[in-house]
């Protein structure tokens, strides 16, 4: 955790199947795919090395940046229920009503 | 001096990075340059096995810190 405080370990880890990862190593794939055909070679068959070093690369930021979202988000709502604690008379706890309540009279017109 | 004669130099230098018409050739698909592909392989497995281990280090600390085991 370079860029992350120490805090931030509290955190669960993503998995390592995860979102941003998925989609930067698809990016990565897509990377070198059109890096081949750029090059006039087919792309799906020529140059596997470049293909797998591409879409690793992109995993592993994925990865990361899934950990610096989850510690984003994470201190975000840290702030807002710290914020909520401190002003209550902002947010006063509502009776839940019913639909029976809230829906309008129905007249049907047949 | 020239600039022509310090380009001279480029296609003994860095036959890598000039593309000197002199010297230039066209990539061989049928030759590849087992250096390259053996370092991109390689950082492969090391990007990997680098991401499993601090997968594995962030599981153990989150463990740790919040008293799971």
């Amino acid at each position: 955790m370079g860029l992350l405080p120490d805090e931030a370990k509290v955190l669960p880890p993503p998995g390592i199947v995860n979102r941003n990862s998925l989609w930067f190593g698809l990016c990565g794939w897509a990377t070198a795919m059109l890096h081949n055909s750029l090059n006039r070679r087919p792309a799906l068959k020529a140059g596997v090395h470049r293909q797998a070093l591409f879409i690793t690369v992109g995993w592993f930021i994925g990865y990361h940046l899934t950990k610096y979202e989850n510690y984003k988000y994470a201190t975000l709502d840290r702030d807002m229920k710290e914020y909520m604690r401190l002003h209550p008379d902002v947010f006063p706890e509502k009776e839940p009503k019913t639909f029976a309540e809230i829906v309008e009279p129905f007249h049907p017109i047949r | 001096m020239p600039l022509d004669r310090l380009l001279l130099r480029t296609s003994t230098v860095n036959k890598m990075i000039s593309r000197n018409s002199f010297i230039a050739s066209k990539p061989d698909p049928s030759k590849p340059n087992m250096l390259r592909v053996g370092l991109a392989f390689g950082s492969t497995a090391v990007l990997w096995a680098l991401l499993f281990k601090q997968h594995r280090t962030d599981v153990h600390e989150y463990k740790t810190r919040n008293g799971l085991q």
